[in-house]
């Protein structure tokens, strides 16, 4: 065999590994594919491209970011499950993913157990917002007027939250018109254009609620919204789901515990670290870093599918 | 009743929508036109492929009943047809070398080191990533030159290695996030 | 923040981004430098016979978008460099219609008539002149009126529409689109029809991907780039290709004859050839500005209101249109070129593409994200800053600073570019080909990518075969998921109104219009 193949293998060994010596306890066979299930651009994809790039500098590990977006993150689900458990391939995604989504589409034939959870980054301040044009203060004026016999447009960006946007209608007495769009920003610009009077944010509301021009009405979470702690949760409005919910870094169900544990320590220091970039784009963006790893985040991932049937179920009747 | 090229084309766009319209929609969509989901309408998933099939049954039927255009296009040149075919087909088998070339190597390489190497984990490691589109890209535009041209010259695979190399430039150098073909399959 | 504040902000973002170069200590901001860079691109490629303005947008758009990356700090230094090819191109057509009697891209064929004429009887850097001139001019009337009028007409959009009336608009558009371009209603129902049946496949509200036949690949959908590059670009190469291939042998070799001694244009000829050019400015500005008619119909408007003109007034002994007078030139180019402007209005105001160019522009801000391209852009929030809108008059100071290039230096720039017309053809498009589909798997990272451009360029090349319209699919292509989006929601808003589409009178009147668009299309057909 002609030494220059030996020379190359060899300096192709070397780059495979060398990069990574000053890291901990596992380093990736091979260059990571991290599979990004929001489309470019966004909020939620500059997060998933930023930690990768923090984390190729201070590992010297080296991540190629790749979209796999559609049908509420279950594309790159589905990409993810077949993918070689190596610690090669992650993905991005929320958690209503592997909870909401695959149980409505048991045809997809996807569950939390084919998934093995790495780290959530962040949580959603998951409002129920008007425009203060419209002239309510609270979800009580919106109920009064919509008893009154004023239809009410409600935006909605997933079919978890168009589900629990009926229920706190039927919880309530009236019926809504709930209106799906693609997409938080959407739902925000539908509000400020008037094409709809109410609607679902993820935290894209923080600046015109704090400018005056929208209004928490209510928080679509389990506990008070931090920018508006006075509006009523869901549970005090008589519906018993809440729209909780995190960004996180999933790898397919085998990957290697070693792989997860660095992966997950590197992740949560770097988003804990309000002055790496990352960590200043959750600070600004999603109000601060959500860290859930381990045994409790698979427990969380596997309770949020139970409990989906259970919503599914609900917003059938 | 002539049968006109438009009037050919006409009658196989209305095959096409009936079938999309009456097969393809209804084994295939899983959703109806309307839906009934939590006590409220709403338009299901068949609308848009229905709406879609109306425009190209109308066009047929209009394209082979109603319209009479001025002048009948230009009769279709078969020779030309198939000389367009061949370049795609021939471009889709370069694509493919593209794709084994690397691997292949791999392969090779391994089984006379003995090591254990993987494609995969080579796809972003000079000279690996490399191969594939060296390859299958001069192959393509050698080819494809030689076919428009009907002889094959050494100008021709000059080029063909000057451009393939100056893409690898554009490309692959200046960005670390990027992959040339083959390697975001791997 | 008033208006003039927003103008500003936009004028700033263009040169105080970041620094690409320093000039003697004036700072050249990297938008800037990319606009040039665009230009010089755009002036080559119009220049190229067999290239045009959209491939070298097409073939940029994913390396730009590496270099800066997916945040609004880069949609300035990205669009500006498109708008910089779209501005150059525009020049450049001219040069090997001129020079060589091959019109580079169709809009440039009324260009030969007089322009190659001329050329024979060696004033050919004069006819470049006039062309330059006119070309310029009409553009730049063009983008006043853009600006004028883009936001204006976004304000009325959202302030009159809502949803039901906006889906009465978009399928207003589409019908007329499809029966104004191209000539044939019947093709263009067909276009319209096959891309929006592209756009449907593997989306839906539904988790079940509609019509993927359980097909992996295409249970994703279609990729953007995959479907539009393919029939644009891929089948328009493929058409040369063959077209080259079968008749190899009639090769028209041109020269450059400059045998007259002065080949500039006086303030005189200038003042002589004002009213073509006015005339056509307006008559392609008008044109632009409704989506989906292109070009080469203002182009032969244009020459044809030149000719009437030009026959009213010329001297018995003097040349006529058509055997090489500068009149007919002037009339062509700034017909052309004044709709590339107008041609954003709809995209601007609207969210609707026009042409090829328009196109390409949305493509670039929907990869980028950041900024939507439609009626949205134009709020004047006072209390916090709009950064769409920021953009958008950035994006107005971008067309001017490309239109300054244009008069300063695009002149020169033209007429040293007719040496691309050598670059044979069969060489330079295989290289094009291979270039495109790199571009779409560097994007897409999959072959299944390649082979969908493939397939869609095979689509796009029959489709010029058959004399269709390759333009209504790729726009039904773009607006189909908006289309069903705002239908669903206009529905759902209503309550499940199915008569939302006639629940007000300007829904009423929009698919009034759409109902006589396409009656006056049909009788057209039948009368012709």
């Amino acid at each position: 065999m002609p030494s220059i193949w030996k020379t190359l293998i060899a300096g192709a060994a070397m780059l495979a590994t060398a990069t990574g010596a000053m890291a901990a306890d596992w380093t990736p066979p091979g260059p990571i594919k991290l599979l990004i299930a929001f489309r470019a651009g966004g909020g939620a994809d500059t997060q998933a491209r930023l930690i990768a790039e923090t984390l190729e500098d201070k590992l010297g590990w080296k991540f190629i970011p790749e979209q796999a977006t559609g049908k509420g993150g279950l594309t790159m689900a589905a990409a993810l499950k077949k993918a070689p458990a190596d610690g090669t391939v992650v993905g991005m995604a929320v958690t209503e993913t592997f909870g909401y989504n695959m149980a409505a589409a048991p045809n997809a034939g996807m569950k939390p157990s084919d998934f093995a959870g790495i780290t959530t980054t962040a949580g959603f301040q998951m409002g129920v917002v008007s425009a203060s044009s419209k002239g309510w203060k609270s979800i009580d004026d919106m109920i009064a007027a919509a008893k009154g016999g004023e239809p009410i447009r409600f935006g909605v960006m997933s079919p978890r939250l168009a589900d629990i946007a009926y229920l706190l209608g039927k919880a309530q007495g009236v019926d809504f018109n709930i209106v799906s769009v693609q997409g938080g920003r959407a739902v925000l610009d539908g509000v400020n254009a008037g094409d709809l009077d109410v609607g679902f944010m993820a935290g894209i509301q923080r600046a015109g609620v704090a400018a005056g021009d929208l209004v928490n009405l209510a928080s679509a979470l389990s506990v008070p919204l931090e920018q508006t702690p006075d509006a009523p949760t869901l549970a005090t409005l008589g519906v018993e789901f809440d729209s909780d919910g995190q960004f996180l870094f999933v790898g397919p169900a085998g990957m290697p515990q070693d792989a997860i544990d660095t992966m997950a320590k590197a992740i949560a220091e770097t988003i804990s670290d309000a002055e790496s970039k990352p960590g200043g784009l959750i600070k600004k963006a999603f109000g601060g870093p959500v860290i859930i790893q381990g045994a409790e985040l698979d427990a969380q991932l596997e309770a949020g599918f139970q409990s989906s049937e259970a919503l599914l179920k609900a917003a059938s009747e | 009743m002539a049968m006109t090229q438009n009037r050919w084309i006409g009658l196989v766009v209305c095959v096409l929508a009936l079938v999309l319209l009456f097969v393809w929609i209804p084994l295939d969509v899983e959703t109806g036109i309307v839906e009934k989901i939590r006590r409220q309408v709403e338009i299901g998933d068949a609308l848009g492929p229905t709406v879609a099939g109306v425009f190209l049954l109308f066009g047929g039927v209009i394209l082979a009943f109603v319209e009479r255009p001025p002048s009948e296009p230009k009769p279709v040149d078969g020779q030309a047809i198939r000389f367009a075919l061949l370049i795609v087909v021939y471009l889709g088998v370069c694509f493919l070398v593209m794709l084994v070339t690397g691997p292949a190597a791999v392969w090779v390489a391994s089984q006379a080191t003995g090591s254990d190497l993987e494609y995969r984990l080579l796809r972003d490691t000079v000279p690996w990533k490399y191969l594939g589109f060296l390859t299958g890209g001069t192959l393509a535009i050698l080819g494809v030159i030689s076919l428009a041209e009907r002889r094959v010259s050494l100008k021709a695979l000059i080029v063909a290695v000057a451009a393939v190399i100056a893409m690898i430039a554009i490309y692959d150098l200046p960005f670390d996030d990027l992959l040339l073909p083959p390697n975001g399959d791997f | 923040m008033g208006t003039l504040d927003y103008i500003w902000l936009g004028i700033l973002a263009v040169f105080q981004g970041p620094e690409f170069v320093s000039l003697a200590g004036i700072s050249i901001s990297v938008t800037l430098a990319m606009i040039f860079f665009g230009f010089l691109l755009g002036v080559a490629v119009g220049a190229t016979p067999g290239l045009a303005g959209p491939i070298a947008m097409a073939i940029s758009l994913p390396i730009l978008i590496s270099i800066f990356g997916f945040t609004p700090d880069a949609l300035l230094p990205v669009l500006g460099f498109l708008i910089g090819i779209m501005k150059g191109a525009t020049i450049g057509g001219a040069v090997p219609a001129i020079l060589f009697n091959t019109p580079g891209t169709p809009d440039a064929f009324m260009t030969t008539l007089d322009g190659h004429p001329m050329a024979r009887r060696g004033l050919g850097g004069k006819a470049l002149r006039v062309a330059h001139f006119s070309s310029v001019t009409g553009d730049t009337f063009s983008d006043i009126v853009l600006i004028i009028c883009a936001p204006f007409l976004a304000l009325l959009v959202e302030g009159y529409l809502d949803l039901p009336e906006k889906a009465a608009l978009l399928i207003l558009s589409m019908s007329f689109i499809a029966a104004a371009v191209g000539g044939s209603l019947a093709k263009g129902l067909i276009s319209t029809g096959l891309g929006l049946l592209a756009a449907y496949v593997g989306t839906g509200q539904d988790f079940y991907p509609r019509l993927s036949i359980g097909n992996e690949a295409l249970s994703e959908g279609f990729p953007l780039a995959s479907t539009v590059l393919g029939v644009l670009i891929v089948g328009a190469v493929l058409h040369e290709l063959a077209l080259y291939w079968r008749r190899r042998d009639d090769g028209t070799a041109g020269t450059v004859m400059e045998t007259e001694a002065n080949q500039r244009l006086s303030l005189r000829e200038i003042g002589r050839l004002m009213p073509y050019i006015g005339r056509s400015a307006v008559v392609g500005t008008m044109i632009g500005a409704l989506p989906g008619i292109g070009s080469t119909l203002a182009a032969t408007i244009g020459y044809t209101v030149g000719k009437r003109r030009y026959q009213k007034v010329r001297k018995d002994d003097a040349l006529d249109f058509g055997e090489g007078v500068p009149e007919g030139v002037a009339a062509t180019e700034a017909a052309n070129s004044s709709v590339s402007g107008a041609n954003l209005i709809p995209v601007l105001s609207l969210g609707i593409p026009g042409n090829a160019a328009a196109v390409f522009l949305i493509l670039a801000a929907e990869s980028i994200g950041g900024f939507t391209p439609g009626p949205s852009v134009f709020k004047f929030t006072t209390d916090q800053v709009n950064p769409e809108l920021v953009i958008a008059f950035g994006l107005f100071t971008c067309m001017f600073l490309a239109n300054l290039m244009n008069w300063t230096i695009g002149g020169v720039f033209m007429r040293a570019m007719a040496v691309m017309t050598r670059i044979p053809k069969q060489v330079l498009l295989p290289v094009v080909l291979l270039l495109t589909l790199t571009a779409i798997y560097v994007q897409e990272t999959a072959m299944a990518a390649v082979w969908f451009t493939l397939g869609f360029g095979v689509l796009g090349y029959l489709m010029r075969v058959l004399a269709i319209s390759p333009l209504p699919f790729v726009i039904a292509f773009i607006l189909g998921g908006r289309l069903e989006d705002t239908s669903r929601q206009a529905f759902a808003a209503t309550g499940g109104d199915p008569w939302f589409l006639v629940s007000s009178p300007v829904s009423i009147a929009f698919m009034a219009l759409t109902a006589i668009v396409v009656v006056a299309a049909i009788r057209r057909g039948r009368t012709d």
